[in-house]
């Protein structure tokens, strides 16, 4: 299924996004930038996770006639809020901004998936 | 005032993506209720939306929890 096939890519790219930083973290002289970007990038990753199995469990809903138990809005606004009170609680480990841009990063994953597979689904 | 920026900040913007998630879903609700047959596509479209839609309040939350940490 089309749906199936956009969360397995989407989740793969995460995946590598994720090894890149923390191969940054590891390696570079920027530990600071690279952890904040690790923490925006997991906290990025479970919201991506969750409105792919919300979004999922929706569309079951209407097929089997059910009511729906909501898409999970309240729970990504949460994740966005613990990650900058991380962020600016332990200010000295992890840069603000790179937990931010972190943040976003699923959105770059949908809008680079969306344009390369557009057309192949 | 930083607590009060913080409230209009996030109450504007979650109002915003409210209105906005609720055109979404019920146009998806309709679709899928109509051709079932068409639950995938649909439910691509409207993960996109609501993703492009979400990503103000995220922001505005953020905002607001910078201005209230400072």
């Amino acid at each position: 299924m089309q749906y199936d096939n956009m969360i397995t890519r989407q989740r793969k790219w995460m995946f590598y996004l994720l090894a890149v930083i923390v191969l940054g973290a590891g390696l570079t002289p920027y530990p600071r930038i690279f952890l904040g970007l690790l923490l925006g990038a997991s906290l990025s990753f479970y919201n991506l996770w969750l409105m792919q199995r919300k979004i999922k469990q929706f569309g079951q809903a209407i097929v089997e006639n059910r009511s729906a138990k909501g898409i999970g809005s309240f729970t990504r606004l949460a994740t966005a809020a613990l990650a900058v009170l991380i962020a600016l609680r332990f200010e000295e480990h992890f840069h603000l901004m790179a937990v931010i841009i972190g943040l976003v990063a699923y959105y770059f994953v949908i809008m680079m998936d969306f344009a390369l597979f557009r057309s192949r689904d | 005032m930083g607590a009060l920026a913080a409230a209009i900040a996030v109450g504007l913007a979650a109002l915003g993506a409210g209105l906005g998630n609720g055109m979404i879903v019920s146009r998806t609700v309709e679709g899928i209720a109509r051709q079932p047959e068409l639950r995938g596509p649909l439910q691509t479209t409207m993960f996109i939306g609501v993703a492009l839609v979400e990503a103000i309040p995220i922001f505005a939350v953020v905002i607001a929890f910078m201005v209230m940490g400072q």
